[in-house]
């Protein structure tokens, strides 16, 4: 009977290191808006913390963080809050002002005006075509990864984002 | 317009998020997450292998005191505590948080009656009743068993033999709260979660000079009463009638006059 090895799950903190960015990232490109990221990345964290001793410690941590982070996002869409606004357009003061307010000058007038109307067009879509094609474009997510975030088939997750593509191409 | 790639356009939202501003953004609201993380923290607690005379036990301690101490069978088991040792406290593994239950256990084994000097943090006995049976419990001394059915009564259910059984099969700090020292109102030793044979050392530990083959407590223990305070021999004339459910048996007539018990004036079993 040897039992050296104990499988102690990583700690939350240790979580929390490895995606806070990428959570991050994806929180503000699908909110379009940093108040409204970091409250969502406030919640996310909250939740994750909450849920994280029901995670089996071999399921894989990333995809049910976006999971989270996706549901929420929908909910507060759901609620009604706000209408996603573009980064480059957020005139707000903040830290991080200048860096993005340097971007937005080089940014060419008619891109941006691109990624408000593609925004917009996001925004319509149904929801579950909606948030495979979040997780595909903004997260960088696998079929595989994004099939265990919304608890479909590797197979419909393509599939969603596959329609959610050929509905933005009519449309645009 | 029209001749954007879509697919490109979309991958570009957001794009002009460089990391510095993404890191400037975490930066500013960490602390704020860490603020409302810390209202629903768990407590820590430090989980390891310990090697002792019963075996490996797993092994969790939280500042409060001892939280587990569970005799490691397989593995698949141990995921399964360390799973609801989750539900109440954030694990890390920490051999050395861990290794002094190990020496303690070594010489309690070894004869040291005050070896075990850790407290214990009772968090994972979940029912109330539970808690309650294993708090009277740990008022039964060194060197004196009690029945399922005393236990059951002094827990408030007096006919609740069985429900102390399962209460003890339970009980997530073994050895510490001494659930080896429960046995058959009829003096058959029972079941142990470790497996009888464990129960069994232990029991020999503490004074009980148990059979193998019958597995009875001896007739030399003495009969003490909860309530008089007084303790007789197994034959006496007043153990016929006496209420069962208020009775601890002692290893020998020492450890009852050590519980601050008289004995009896009429079988005389000092």
């Amino acid at each position: 009977m040897a039992h050296e090895k104990l499988h102690v799950p990583l700690s939350f903190e240790e979580i929390m290191q490895r995606h806070e960015r990428e959570i991050m990232r994806y929180l503000l490109r699908v909110s379009g808006d940093r108040e409204d990221a970091a409250d969502l990345f406030q919640e996310t964290w909250l939740r994750a913390y909450g849920a994280y001793p029901r995670l089996e410690p071999e399921s894989k941590v990333r995809p049910w963080l976006y999971a989270i982070a996706t549901n929420l996002c929908r909910n507060r869409a759901r609620d009604g809050a706000r209408r996603a606004r573009v980064i480059v357009s957020d005139n707000e003061e903040s830290l991080a002002g200048n860096t993005i307010g340097r971007h937005h000058r080089s940014f060419d007038e008619n891109e941006g005006y691109a990624a408000v109307h593609v925004r917009d067009l996001i925004s319509d879509l149904p929801t579950k075509q909606r948030q495979a094609l979040q997780l595909r474009y903004f997260a960088g997510l696998g079929y595989r990864e994004i099939a265990v975030a919304m608890g479909c088939s590797a197979d419909s997750a393509r599939a969603n984002v596959s329609q959610a593509m050929r509905k933005l191409k009519e449309m645009w | 317009m029209k001749s954007m790639n879509i697919e490109k356009l979309i991958g570009s939202i957001g794009n002009e998020l460089e990391d510095e501003v993404v890191e400037a953004l975490l930066h500013r609201f960490r602390g704020s997450v860490d603020k409302a993380l810390k209202r629903i923290r768990r407590p820590q607690a430090a989980v390891g292998i310990v090697k002792s005379p019963l075996g490996d036990l797993l092994v969790a301690t939280s500042p409060r005191g001892v939280v587990l101490n569970h005799y490691v069978h397989d593995d698949n088991e141990m995921a399964a505590i360390i799973a609801k040792l989750r539900l109440e406290f954030d694990p890390v593994e920490d051999q050395r948080a861990v290794r002094e239950v190990g020496e303690e256990v070594r010489r309690y084994l070894a004869g040291d009656a005050r070896a075990l000097r850790q407290n214990v943090d009772l968090t994972l006995a979940g029912r109330s009743f539970q808690k309650k049976v294993l708090h009277k419990l740990q008022a039964v001394p060194r060197g004196a068993v009690i029945s399922y059915r005393a236990l059951g009564a002094a827990a408030g259910a007096p006919n609740g033999a069985r429900a102390v059984g399962n209460a003890l099969h339970d009980n997530p700090v073994p050895i510490y709260v001494p659930c080896h020292r429960v046995i058959s109102s009829d003096g058959r030793i029972g079941g142990y979660g470790g497996g009888a044979s464990r129960k069994l050392q232990l029991l020999r530990s503490e004074g009980f000079e148990v059979d193998n083959a019958a597995m009875r407590i001896p007739d030399s223990v003495v009969w003490g009463h909860k309530g008089t305070k007084i303790y007789c021999r197994r034959n006496c004339r007043t153990t016929a009638h006496v209420d069962r459910a208020r009775i601890l048996f002692f290893a020998d007539p020492g450890q009852a006059q050590r519980a601050g018990m008289r004995p009896c004036k009429i079988c005389r079993p000092a």
